[in-house]
């Protein structure tokens, strides 16, 4: 028990230590990522340069879009497998848009295309009550499937100029994509902090009976969460057919776990509740460091995926372990 | 006088609800159940077990709808199909297990409510309005707004389920059991917030297990047996609680703690079959040291936040010890999980059953043999030789045997708990710890759980009790320790103290500091020894003292319960006059103590030695009363 002049003279280091020990995750998870880009530049020479900086950036924006709407659904203890081949389906739909429609337009029938796909989702998942796992399974089936019909299996080339711009130009020396993914992450990020909708979507994957009986709006944000995911797999996949000016319809394969693991690195509970985008950011970028380096240090192809899956688990383990640690201490008072 | 004007010119009834049925799967819940509620009244919701109570509450509040029936909301009919349309109409309901979000920070939890409402969130005017209503509740400083829900404790939880509930401005509040994790000062607290909203004309429904609590704050009681009532809106002045204990269970009960003159304090003597040495688990346990005889019952009791629970974890080996030491049955015992502790013989039954206690998806027979897999090497399941055993065993708790193959969701509150119990009887162990064995358990399970545990005693069980409800904890033990703080503060016959003094006892540094303080001022001043204490008959408590290295030795110390003449000064305990009094061991002045509300708070005594100089009383009386001491005293001796 402190006195009251006391209290209000440490005022500012409290909030200072509150604001740490709220985002002590995330300040684990950039202390791991400064970690690895150090052993990494100490290996490799090239890792540091520009052109390699530039390239993380780049290949960050396609998960990072997609972890955001994975992070949503994990919140509310759903899952979304879909999202990879619902960037496939709706890249094809965006491309043969875009042969009859301005790019705007095009667009926007992409983004509506993935939200409709993860209405579907989360409305068969809320109203028909069947696990998100298996309805998601049967969707990621069905996007990968209509992305060959619709393609007729063939990939699609002679994509507009103006589309290339969104991945080679750049706003004050960042590419334009990457600037585009950290104002995502920003707005989700507001959302999901200071936003009536946002936490709600935390009380619902914390208590979904408190949620209930609170009065909110359950089956709306859980239906929510599935068409957020299904939009933003559209938006990646106008930021990957801008990237390499072609459509494939296996673009994106596997996808999904990619982001999985990226929430998951990122401190997120499968179990719902628990995560922040900030976490999920930076577990992105995990993702990509260790890909990066892996490439730069001549890692055998067929080896990289035994490297990529143990590294996941072991950061995950490492994460319990640490905030294991830090719950001892957790559960003093903070005021009293 | 304006308020009741206007309530009275209202219509008679907040809520009434007429012919209420309600049927879940094979069972008929509530057969033609009814409430009538007027405004400005507390009104009690009592009966058994899986009389309906509950039922009719989340009827009445949204959570559940009626097969057929009629409610009716100032007159005006209501139906409501959602929690939400109950919260606008102004019902709402604080839980009886807690339905909080635990990852959310309490003011989201307190706020909850209002996040389906449009428009956006501001968060600045949410946190001042919380802050008023924590100063309304007298929590200012108990409750951290900023913390994460999952890191309180059970007693600060229910409180944020409470604030929840005065934050959405309801006419009708219906309290389910909301004091089952509070400790009397919370319970005190409680009430008068009740009694303020009562004063607003505000209709409250108050369900509780707890007799006294029914009877200090209601004005009318409607019981419930079976799904029917059996007591409507009777005038609680014309009920007795031998009256409501027969309308609820339909019969007598004589003497619910099951102790007959023989069984008190009779078994103590045994060998110990635990002794605890300066145990330290951190944070909340720093240094508790006691001994549990065979076949004794020994209640750790304390407010929430002492540290009970913390402490019979680590015991079990849910937490990790840090120090001390501690021996089972005279061998060393240092369980790191409860794997450990069932081996050695230690049973465990926790104060959160649903969470801790029961396999939700096991039958009731598998939830019974569930320690029993713990203990058991090897593959197979070895149920066969337990059968036996399991039907008698059945029988002891009044359970009929048939329920064996059915889901323990099936059971009710009490139900459970029984199973619970069993599955320890079964393990035979040398120590069995409850923690809060009877919390939302009606009356006639209670006496049965009582009944069992006195008998598992009496069989040479250790038995290591934990309640927050001190008249059990009394009822129930043979001896109890006290704890503060983390730390044992007395170890005491519970035939030698009662409710009021183990408040005392118990009132953590927190609160009475400001009693410490006053007693560390007097003694700066005057030297010699000061000290807090209460004096019954022939008996004296002492619940803190300081001392000066040049004090007289008066004969009793901090947690001590000597009889008067056992002391050194014993004139001045039996005169109490209010002048410093000579006898040979000093001179000594003792100033009545009172909290806020009046209640007696026993002395505040200074004991000089015999050849010094004396203050004036009235110096001494102005200190103690200058002090924060009374203020402070309040929250420590409430009850």
């Amino acid at each position: 028990m402190t006195t009251k002049t006391e209290a209000a003279s440490r005022r500012s280091p409290a909030t200072i230590r509150r604001l740490f020990r709220a985002a002590q995750l995330e300040l684990r998870m950039l202390a791991l990522l400064a970690l690895l880009s150090l052993a990494l530049s100490l290996i490799s020479p090239y890792f540091f340069t520009l052109s390699n900086i530039l390239n993380l950036m780049d290949q960050s924006v396609i998960t990072g879009i997609v972890a955001i709407g994975q992070t949503f659904v994990i919140l509310t203890a759903g899952i979304d497998l879909s999202v990879g081949s619902l960037t496939g389906a709706t890249g094809i739909v965006f491309g043969l848009a875009l042969a009859e429609l301005p790019l705007p337009i095009a667009i926007i029938v992409a983004v509506l295309t993935g939200g409709l796909a993860g209405f579907v989702n989360g409305f068969i998942i809320t109203k028909g009550r069947v696990a998100a796992f298996i309805v998601t399974l049967g969707m990621m089936s069905i996007g990968r499937s209509m992305a060959y019909v619709l393609s007729g299996a063939n990939s699609i080339t002679q994509l507009p100029e103006s589309l290339g711009n969104l991945a080679s130009s750049t706003i004050l020396g960042l590419p334009t994509n990457f600037v585009m993914l950290v104002i995502l992450y920003a707005m989700a990020w507001y959302y999901l902090t200071f936003a009536k909708g946002g936490r709600t979507i935390y009380a619902i994957g914390s208590n979904v009976e408190a949620a209930r009986t609170a009065g909110l709006r359950v089956d709306f944000y859980s239906i929510l969460v599935y068409v957020i995911s299904g939009a933003l797999s559209a938006v990646a996949a106008v930021f990957l057919a801008a990237r390499i000016l072609s459509i494939d319809p296996i673009a994106a394969t596997g996808l999904e776990l990619d982001t999985i693991a990226a929430v998951v690195i990122g401190g997120a509970s499968l179990f719902g509740g628990r995560g922040t985008v900030l976490g999920t950011f930076m577990g992105v970028f995990i993702m990509v460091l260790i890909r990066n380096g892996l490439n730069l240090l001549n890692v055998n192809p067929y080896w990289q995926g035994t490297a990529i899956g143990s590294i996941i688990v072991a950061a995950v383990l490492l994460e319990r372990f640490l905030s294991a640690r830090a719950g001892i201490r957790r559960l003093e008072p903070e005021d009293a | 006088m304006t308020a009741t004007a206007t309530v009275e010119s209202g219509p008679e009834f907040a809520l009434e609800a007429r012919d209420i049925w309600k049927a879940f799967e094979r069972t008929q819940a509530l057969s033609g159940a009814a409430l009538a509620l007027r405004p400005g009244e507390i009104h009690a919701l009592v009966g058994a077990n899986g009389a309906g109570k509950s039922t009719l509450s989340r009827i009445v509040s949204g959570h559940l709808s009626a097969d057929r029936g009629e409610i009716q909301l100032f007159g005006a009919p209501a139906g409501f199909t959602s929690a939400r349309d109950a919260i606008r109409a102004g019902v709402t309901m604080v839980m009886q297990e807690t339905s909080l979000a635990p990852d959310l920070s309490v003011l989201e939890n307190i706020y909850l409510p209002e996040f389906s409402a449009p428009g956006r969130l501001r968060w600045k005017d949410l946190a001042s309005r919380a802050a008023a209503l924590l100063d309304q509740f007298g929590q200012r400083g108990r409750l951290p707004l900023r913390a994460v829900l999952r890191d309180l404790s059970a007693s600060q939880r229910q409180m944020v389920e409470i604030l929840k509930a005065l934050a959405t401005n309801a006419k009708v509040i219906i309290f389910d059991e909301p004091t089952a994790s509070f400790s009397p000062n919370e319970v005190d607290r409680l009430f008068d917030v009740m009694r303020l909203l009562v004063q607003q004309g505000k209709a409250l429904v108050f369900v509780s297990h707890r007799l006294e609590e029914i009877f200090e704050i209601t004005d009318r009681i409607t019981v419930f047996r079976e799904g029917r009532v059996v007591a409507n809106a009777t005038s609680t002045t014309e009920m007795r609680p031998a009256d409501l204990v027969r309308l609820m269970v339909g019969r007598e009960i004589a003497d619910i703690y099951a102790h007959g003159a023989a069984g008190r304090g009779a078994r103590s003597s045994g060998a110990p079959v635990l002794e605890v040495d300066h145990l330290a688990s951190p944070p909340r346990v720093r240094d508790v040291s006691f001994k549990v005889a065979e076949g004794e019952i020994l209640g750790l009791a304390g407010l929430v936040g002492a540290g009970r629970s913390e402490c019979v974890e680590a015991l079990f080996g849910l937490r990790r010890i840090e120090s001390g030491d501690i021996r089972l049955a005279g061998a060393s015992y240092r369980p790191r999980a409860p794997t450990d502790a069932v081996r050695a013989g230690v049973g465990f039954i926790p104060e959160d059953r649903r969470r801790q206690g029961l396999v939700q998806d096991f039958t009731v027979r598998e939830n019974l043999l569930l320690a029993h897999l713990g203990r058991r090497r090897g593959l197979g399941l070895g149920d066969d030789e337990q059968r036996v055993r399991i039907t008698q065993l059945l029988e002891d708790l009044s359970l009929s045997p048939r329920i064996l193959d059915d889901s323990i969701l099936t059971l009710s509150g009490g139900m459970q708990q029984k199973v619970v119990l069993a599955r320890w009887i079964l393990m035979s162990p040398k120590l069995l710890i409850l923690d809060e064995p009877t919390r939302g358990v009606d009356i006639g399970t209670r006496s049965t759980v009582y009944a069992m545990i006195r008998r598992l005693a009496q069989q040479g069980m250790g038995v290591l009790l934990v309640s927050s409800d001190f008249e059990e904890v009394i009822g129930v033990s043979d001896r109890i320790v006290v704890m503060s703080d983390g730390a044992d503060v007395t170890s005491i016959p519970s035939g030698l103290i009662d409710v009021e003094k183990l408040a005392m006892f118990a009132a953590p540094r927190s609160s009475a500091e400001a009693t410490h303080f006053v007693l560390e001022d007097l003694v700066r001043r005057f030297g010699g020894v000061a000290y807090w204490i209460f004096v019954e008959g022939e008996r004296l408590y002492c619940f803190d003292a300081v001392t000066a290295s040049d004090a007289p030795n008066i004969g009793f110390s901090r947690g001590s319960f000597p009889e008067i003449t056992c002391t050194k000064i014993p004139e001045v305990l039996r005169q109490r006059p209010r002048r410093f009094l000579s006898e040979p061991a000093g001179a000594s002045l003792l100033t009545p103590l009172r909290g806020h509300r009046g209640h007696d708070l026993g002395h505040i005594g200074l004991t000089l030695p015999p050849d010094g100089a004396l203050p004036y009383p009235s110096v001494v009386e102005r200190i103690i009363r200058a002090g924060p001491a009374t203020a402070a005293m309040t929250s420590a001796g409430g009850a």
